[in-house]
């Protein structure tokens, strides 16, 4: 490791001045050092140690607590496999696989022989709509299958060199009217929405036609990713999705038609173009701003209500002017002027707003918690670690709409008597980051942040705190201590973080989304909220829709609208023909709801009465050909993993229920496996410390609930869903006609390949990677 | 100050505001088990056997971090409190890769204490060897010579290179003994006053003779032989047990006050029912069956022999007890010596009015078959790789050098806090079940040895944190820390430094404070008091 000699101490200490060297800074410093050396050299913690506050037992415990951090020296490129469950249901198991074959990695090593690859699952990439996903150093593969891993590494090679296209904002040139908008979020770069604005660009020098280049947050369509829209004065405008680059330039042409131009390339435009120009005659539906006659796009986006997403897909997230004439701060404003805390509670209270980010608690009785409290010095904290595999609203919402939930937090902030506050992001969401980051700076330039706001008096300091990936912390008490600096382990409430939360000090903690939703209920009233959802969770709630759907992405609909209209409307049903089998709502915190149930409407308690939880919104969506009980086992591989390891149960017990899952899916389940399952869920959920443990078990629950002959399945060896690998094996029928594809294909050389013969699947080679079954144009293998 | 009134178990009370319920039922006298908790430490909350449950909201609640609430009502010891604390104390247990008796001392129908004997061996302190032998042995000299060693068939060690010499080793430390000037004498407990009568003088009757004085009653062995050793005497090859080493062991016991009455017989020279009044309680170990002779004096015959309580010996007849061959054929002296120790206990039990419950059996966690890859970690404890043979006459036994030698070839499995861990002791009186939460393979076992004084084995932890949490407040430069996260988190010192380094003055507050013997002293016992160390200005606050 000669990485190790090639600490500089002045690199340390130049960190450490720059974040400061206080136990509250630890996190920040070690997001620095591994920035700078990839991994965290001892030497570098030492050194940490020697000029700082912090103990040497701190820096352990902290270090080792968070997933980001790494101890030791990686290869050249970082391999991130998403884990999350969209990418799960859709095979990341076998492409992790496959990706240890191609880089010959032993069963204990992650990085290859000549160190230019290290491989890492990490929890959610939040690309669900493009499951399964891999990132390798800042490109995004989506849909990556056993088979082509090969191809993605050969492919990331060959694109070195080449400069990755960062985001942009407007392109420079003649003003002229119109604009062209480029979704993007996350979800659209990792489509291609990078290389689409690099293809408008180069067009646009090419015909010598300059607009307005502008970037736009996320619409929610991430199945149609990237998205291009088309805004000419006097025109509608005209969406355009899955634009590839090579499609860019004749969709501009379509648009901007210089004469000389127009006549020698009016003839290319070839029909492909129209397959994928959604519209171009406006039809009476213009609530997004868009008009769209596609009936796809119109349920996908009918039945959405939206609130924290208003002007979705419109608004350039870092343009604070743009903001403000949609109507924005002139809720923080009216509040501000006005100066009744009294009245900006009741109103909130009034309106029946809930903590979005799981439980759903009354948010205006935890303000009035808040405010209640007498403490000289008191925090706000926006809570946007969204750590759920399969979700993606938090990361959504602050990429796209930072400034709304800064002024949301800004009035949440005032209502509590709050004067510093912090963001709390997770390390995954760079944009995300990097976009707050610009806004709050905005914002305290516009006097919107800072000393005396709009000169009422009432001061705000806003910062970012940067998490460093446990699940974990997304529970308030454990964020708290993360802020602190400190491992995120919960504590026991109460008291609460209203009462006593950071360094002792009274600190309201909501959720991103809720806070999101504040300018909204402030500009339109109480009873405005009210009249949407049901009686008792008003207002609306954003899903981010993956799985078997048609149509993924991310929705904000009313509370009350049933799973079946999301999934069938919205969703626009189960893709490939299968049959509809179950949700899965709130990610690890939450549970399976069958087809059966499909019909209730969705709010706190509809929820929690069939066993799941709205958790913070991951809805994944599954058919036939998913196992529930390998649905249940990849939870609990979630939730062991990221249990804090505090109190015995969930730390305990979450590894023994795992561990019976694995038995059973590995088919050497017993009936007592079934009783002590049940047996440890139950006291696990009512034993443990947090809310993490308290519903960690809720997957098993539900999946046992409503799916225990599959349970039982398994317990006689068979995987319904012919998902579990021990319980299946490939073998080839009659019908193979020799074409050899499939020996071609098989990744670990079990099939031999005998042109016009009868292929033969080798079992004790065969790793059930399923690239057989897919690839056969014969329909000649059979799984059972 | 304001004070808040609640109810625990009933009983009301008043404490300061601000107090945990633990602190307001602990100042009712009510007992509430804790684990992670230490006075003067924050607390965690994370072993929750200390739930309590409000029973206004129905909730178990960890009573040593809930405060205390006016007009709580709680409930500290009911059956749903007791079966959380149960099940809790369960989940423990079923990760902790560790034994609470070494699988030697549980395989011995003696229950000696064979780890620490050899601890002993190895310190050369053999005036404390003999001492945890005869605890338990009253014959440790003629039994290193003739005992099949059902120790040593349990030794861990035996399948890698043949198990420990624990025979030998006793026959050692005993043969020492005889041969010193002053050889190993108990001390009885203050006389009692009360007489117990013990019919033959083999192994059973010798063993209860001798453990019945040591409670302080005075002991009389009636034998129909001319001489006392009953089947030693008679059914052991001279070449194997010299009479030499049996009288000198049975002179021991008469030096103790052990008064022989020889050529007395049961049924001829004396009747049971005089016996049964003479003396206070009678022990039968007369080896042979005589079913006529015992049935007329109301004794029960089975098939093997004469019936007794397997546990407390107690026989049909109320105050005599039975042991020995004489309930069932058996050549296996140690279990003779067994039933005297038990036969001798149970009628201590009832002379002194307390219940007959014969000897306490202990809750005992079970390692099981320590895997191959975990050998390296046991080998550490060092020693030949073979067993030492002794280079003398068999008969002759180790000498000092070779006795060390072969006493450091234990893996010393033993539970170095047997009596002081906390979760043995609630586990006995939850009366948990190690297997009830166990899934698949237990974890691994993992001794580390980079201390002077003190042995840690993360496989016996159970993550509370207090060894972190003193280690920080005695101003440990590097201490201890959580390391990872979930079920893989352990205790590591910073930096891969060793234990040495990271204990430099907590060690003892952080072996007292550990409630299992994850921390512990290595020799099973605090170190002798050097110089102290402490800093006073560290644990002032």
């Amino acid at each position: 490791m000669a990485a190790e000699n090639d600490i500089r101490i002045t690199d340390i200490d130049e960190i450490v001045a720059r974040t400061g060297g206080r136990e509250r800074d630890l996190i920040a410093i070690l997001h620095a050092v591994q920035h700078t050396y990839n991994y965290l050299p001892e030497a570098a913690l030492r050194r940490i140690c020697e000029i700082t506050e912090i103990t040497p037992a701190d820096i352990t415990g902290v270090s080792t607590f968070y997933d980001r951090f790494r101890h030791t020296p990686v290869g050249k490129h970082m391999v991130h496999i998403c884990t999350g469950t969209a990418c799960h249901v859709k095979g990341a198991g076998l492409v992790y696989e496959a990706f240890c074959r191609e880089l010959k990695l032993a069963p204990d090593e992650d990085t290859d022989a000549d160190r230019l690859f290290t491989l890492q699952k990490v929890a959610c990439l939040g690309c669900c709509t493009l499951a399964p996903v891999v990132q390798i150093d800042g490109v995004t593969y989506g849909h990556v299958k056993p088979d082509s891993v090969g191809k993605v590494l050969k492919d990331f090679l060959a694109r070195k060199g080449r400069k990755p296209a960062a985001g942009m904002v407007v392109h420079a040139g003649r003003p002229e009217a119109g604009e062209i908008r480029i979704g993007l979020g996350s979800c659209c770069i990792a489509g291609g929405s990078a290389s689409v604005q690099d293809a408008v660009r180069e067009t646009l020098d090419e015909i010598g036609v300059s607009t307005t280049v502008k970037r736009v947050g996320c619409v929610g369509m991430c199945h149609r990713t990237p998205l291009l829209e088309i805004d000419l004065p006097g025109r509608e405008p005209v969406l355009y999705d899955k634009v590839a680059p090579q499609d860019v330039r004749r969709i501009v042409l379509t648009h901007y038609r210089p004469d000389s131009l127009w006549k020698r390339l009016a003839a290319a435009v070839t029909r492909r173009v129209e397959d994928t120009f959604l519209s171009d005659e406006p039809e009476g539906f213009t609530r997004h701003g868009l008009h769209m006659r596609d009936p796809h796009i119109e349920s996908f986006l009918g039945r959405q209500q939206h609130i924290v997403m208003e002007l979705s897909g419109q608004l350039d997230p870092l343009d604070l002017d743009e903001y403000r004439r949609g109507g924005g701060f002139e809720a923080l404003e009216s509040i501000l002027r006005e100066g009744s805390r009294d009245r900006v509670i009741a109103e909130i209270e009034e309106s029946g707003l809930r903590g979005k980010g799981g439980a759903g608690f009354l948010t205006g009785r935890k303000w009035k918690i808040a405010a209640a409290v007498q403490d000289e010095m008191k925090y706000i904290v926006c809570n946007g670690d969204e750590g759920d595999p399969g979700a993606f609203m938090d990361r959504m919402i602050l990429e796209s709409f930072p400034f709304r939930v800064i002024e949301g937090m800004t009035i949440a902030a005032f209502a509590a008597g709050a004067s510093r506050g912090f963001l709390y992001i997770r390390a995954e969401y760079p944009l995300a980051v990097q976009r707050v980051n610009a806004a709050l700076k905005q914002c305290e330039a516009a006097g919107l942040l800072g000393d005396s706001i709009l000169g009422t008096g009432f001061s705000l300091h806003l910062s970012i705190m940067e998490g460093a990936g446990a699940f974990v912390c997304g529970e308030e008490t454990a964020l708290l201590r993360s802020i602190e600096g400190k491992r995120g382990m919960p504590v026991l409430r109460p008291p609460y973080p209203a009462e006593k939360g950071l360094w002792g000090h009274s600190t309201l903690v909501n959720n991103c989304e809720t806070l999101a939703t504040v300018p909204w209920i402030i500009r339109n009233g109480a009873a405005a909220m009210r009249k949407l959802g049901t009686k008792t969770s008003s207002g609306t709630k954003v899903f981010s829709l993956a799985g078997k759907v048609r149509r993924g992405g991310l929705i904000e609909v009313p509370m009350g609208i049933t799973i079946r209209e999301i999934v069938e409307e919205i969703g626009g049903g189960i893709e490939n023909g299968r049959a509809f089998k179950a949700v899965q709502i709130g990610g690890p915190s939450g549970g399976c709801v069958p087809a059966a149930h499909a019909d209730i409407e969705i709010d706190f308690e509809e929820l929690g009465r069939v066993g799941a939880m709205m958790g913070s919104g991951g809805l994944l969506v599954m058919d036939e050909d998913d196992c529930m009980v390998d649905i249940a086992r990849y939870f609990l591989t979630f939730t062991c993993d990221q249990s804090c390891g505090k109190c015995t149960f969930c730390r305990i017990g979450t590894r023994q229920m795992l561990r019976i899952l694995e038995k059973i899916c590995g088919g050497t389940g017993t009936p007592d496996d079934l009783i002590l399952l049940e047996e440890i869920a139950h006291k696990t959920r009512e034993r443990s410390l947090c809310g993490l443990g308290r519903t960690a078990p809720n997957p098993v629950l539900t999946t046992l609930e409503y799916f225990r002959e599959e349970y039982e399945a398994h317990l006689q060896g068979i995987c319904p869903a012919k998902r579990c690998k021990d319980l299946i094996s490939y073998t080839i029928t009659d019908n193979c006609i020799g074409c050899t594809i499939c020996a071609q294909r098989c990744p670990v050389g079990a099939i031999t390949p005998l042109p016009w013969e009868k292929h033969e699947v080798v079992q004790e080679l065969c790793t059930k990677c399923g690239t057989c079954f897919q690839v056969c144009p014969n329909d000649a293998v059979l799984v059972q | 100050m304001k004070t808040i009134t609640l109810t625990i178990d009933g009983k009301k009370t008043a404490v300061p505001a601000g107090s945990t319920v633990l602190e307001a039922a602990r100042g009712l006298g009510i007992d509430i088990p804790t684990l992670c908790h230490l006075d003067g430490c924050e607390p965690f909350t994370s072993c929750m056997v200390c739930v309590v449950r409000d029973l206004k909201t129905d909730k178990l609640l960890p009573s040593c971090s809930v405060t205390a609430g006016q007009g709580m009502e709680i409930d500290a010891s009911g059956d749903t409190v007791m079966a959380a604390r149960r099940d809790t104390v369960e989940m423990l247990l079923s990760g902790h890769a560790g034994d609470c008796e070494a699988p030697c001392l549980r395989a011995c129908p003696a229950h000696m204490d064979i780890p620490l004997m050899i601890r002993r061996i190895k310190e050369g302190r053999l005036d404390e060897a003999i001492a945890t032998v005869k605890r338990d042995i009253a014959l440790p000299a003629v039994l290193g010579r003739i005992c099949p060693a059902p120790c040593e068939a349990a030794c861990r060690r035996r399948p890698q290179d043949g198990a420990v010499s624990i025979c030998l080793l006793k026959q050692h430390v005993a043969d020492a003994d005889l041969a010193s000037n002053t050889p190993y004498a108990p001390v009885p407990a203050k006389k009692t006053g009360k007489k117990i009568a013990v019919v033959g003088s083999g192994p059973a009757g010798l063993a209860a003779a001798y453990h019945a004085l040591q409670y302080g009653h005075a002991v009389d062995i009636y034998d129909r032989e001319r001489e006392p050793g009953g089947a030693l005497r008679t059914g052991v090859e001279r070449e194997r047990l010299p009479l030499a080493v049996l009288d000198a062991e049975i002179d021991l016991i008469r030096n103790m006050g052990v008064r022989f009455h020889q050529s007395t017989a049961l049924g001829t020279d004396l009747s049971l029912a005089v016996l049964r009044k003479k003396y206070d309680a009678v022990i039968l170990a007369t080896g042979t069956i005589d079913p006529l002779l015992y049935e007329k004096s109301g004794l029960e015959m089975g098939e093997r022999g004469l019936i007794s309580d397997r546990n407390t010996h107690e026989t049909a007849l109320q105050g005599v007890f039975a042991g020995g061959n004489l309930i069932g054929e058996s050549k296996r002296a140690i279990r003779a010596l067994a039933h005297g120790k038990r036969m001798a206990l149970s009628a201590h039990q009832l002379l002194s009015g307390e219940a007959i419950q014969g000897d306490e059996s202990r809750f005992n966690s079970i390692l099981g078959r320590v895997r191959s890859e975990e050998m390296a970690s046991l080998l550490q404890a060092g020693g030949e790789r073979r067993r030492v043979e002794p280079a003398g006459p068999r008969e002759k036994g180790f000498s000092a050098e070779e006795a060390v030698r072969e006493a450091e070839r234990c893996f010393e499995c033993d539970c170095r806090k047997p009596e002081s861990c906390r979760l043995r002791r609630y586990a006995d009186e939850l009366h948990a079940d190690q297997k009830r939460f166990s899934v698949g393979e237990r974890g691994p076992v993992e001794r580390i040895v980079q201390h002077d004084l003190v042995v840690y084995e993360p496989g016996k932890c159970i993550k509370c944190g207090l060894c972190v949490r003193i280690a920080k407040k005695e101003g440990e430069p590097l201490g201890l820390a959580f390391t990872g996260r979930g079920f893989n988190v352990r205790i590591t010192v910073p930096f891969s430094e060793t234990v040495q380094q990271g204990l430099q003055k907590a060690a003892k507050a952080c072996v007292e404070g550990c409630p299992t013997a994850a921390l512990a002293w290595k020799d099973r016992t605090p170190p002798p008091r050097k110089a102290p160390t402490k800093d006073t200005k560290d644990t002032k606050k």
